[in-house]
């Protein structure tokens, strides 16, 4: 399908990255009991994402524990637009 | 990165976006503002308005007090950014820039209709309306913060992200320059 990212595509991943859009920055366990998966399913996606620079990640610290700050990159914004498009050009050609 | 993902049906894609929004809705709307966020970004924005007045219009006004405003401002506003953070586990631009430093429409142009009602009292030696523009000021500088907070919460994709640090610098420069044309002019 043309305009479908790969990199978006597993549903987790498009969870995320849609949750990233409602906030600059987020803490791995607030995006974990968010989307109610274990720390290393989340850890998986967040790699897989990084990997394509759609989210960055940074070390931090949170309420005296070391932890992990997620946001979403410039070209990850624009490649989930574009996802998000073509999902909704695939739904409207069957309407 | 996997291609091996098989397209999605129409239907796969209504649900995955269906899902994609209500998480992101559901995120949005397990935020919370810290207690006393408003009264306490108020109380901050009033204080400032009128030591600015005070300073404005009175030769007297010692100069710590008219830096104190100022002060106790960014005091208010890091300490308030600090507890959202450490409650919600997340950093959000647009309540940073739009409800906390006031470059919302209507918080701006609030700010400085008081700012410019309270120089005018003070000019005029009538400091109890000082005080009240003041408080006025702030209380429409919070009420303009809970409606942006409002619109965030129906659509928070719109109204995540706030200025840009570009822009942030610009007016955080031109707060500086005022406030050292401030002290130094007296």
């Amino acid at each position: 399908m043309t305009g479908l990212d790969p990199g978006i595509q597993a549903p987790a991943r498009l969870k995320l990255m849609t949750m990233l859009t409602a906030v600059s920055e987020a803490e791995f366990s607030t995006l974990r009991d968010s989307l109610n998966v274990s720390d290393s399913v989340l850890s998986k996606h967040v790699a897989a994402l990084v990997s394509v620079a759609y989210v960055k990640s940074r070390k931090g610290v949170h309420l005296g524990h070391r932890t992990t700050w997620i946001s979403l990159t410039t070209k990850g914004r624009k490649a989930l637009s574009a996802h998000v498009a073509a999902l909704r050009e695939l739904i409207a050609g069957v309407e | 990165m996997e291609n091996s993902e098989p397209s999605p049906t129409p239907e796969d894609a209504a649900a995955a976006l269906v899902e994609a929004e209500a998480s992101r809705t559901h995120l949005a709307g397990t935020l919370a503002l810290p207690s006393f966020f408003y009264a306490a970004i108020g109380a901050a924005v009033a204080v400032q308005i009128a030591t600015a007045a005070f300073s404005i219009t009175d030769d007297r006004v010692w100069a710590p007090i008219r830096l104190g405003g100022v002060a106790l401002f960014v005091l208010v506003a890091a300490i308030q950014l600090v507890r959202f953070r450490q409650l919600n586990g997340v950093r959000l631009g647009g309540l940073a820039s739009r409800v906390v430093l006031g470059t919302a429409t209507a918080a701006s142009i609030s700010y400085a209709f008081a700012l410019g009602a309270s120089a005018w009292a003070g000019f005029n030696r009538r400091w109890w309306l000082v005080i009240v523009c003041a408080v006025a000021g702030g209380a429409a500088y919070a009420l303009s913060g809970r409606r942006w907070w409002r619109r965030y919460q129906g659509d928070p994709a719109s109204h995540s992200r706030g200025e840009s640090a570009g822009w942030i610098a610009i007016l955080g420069a031109v707060a500086i320059a005022g406030l050292v044309l401030l002290v130094l002019e007296r």
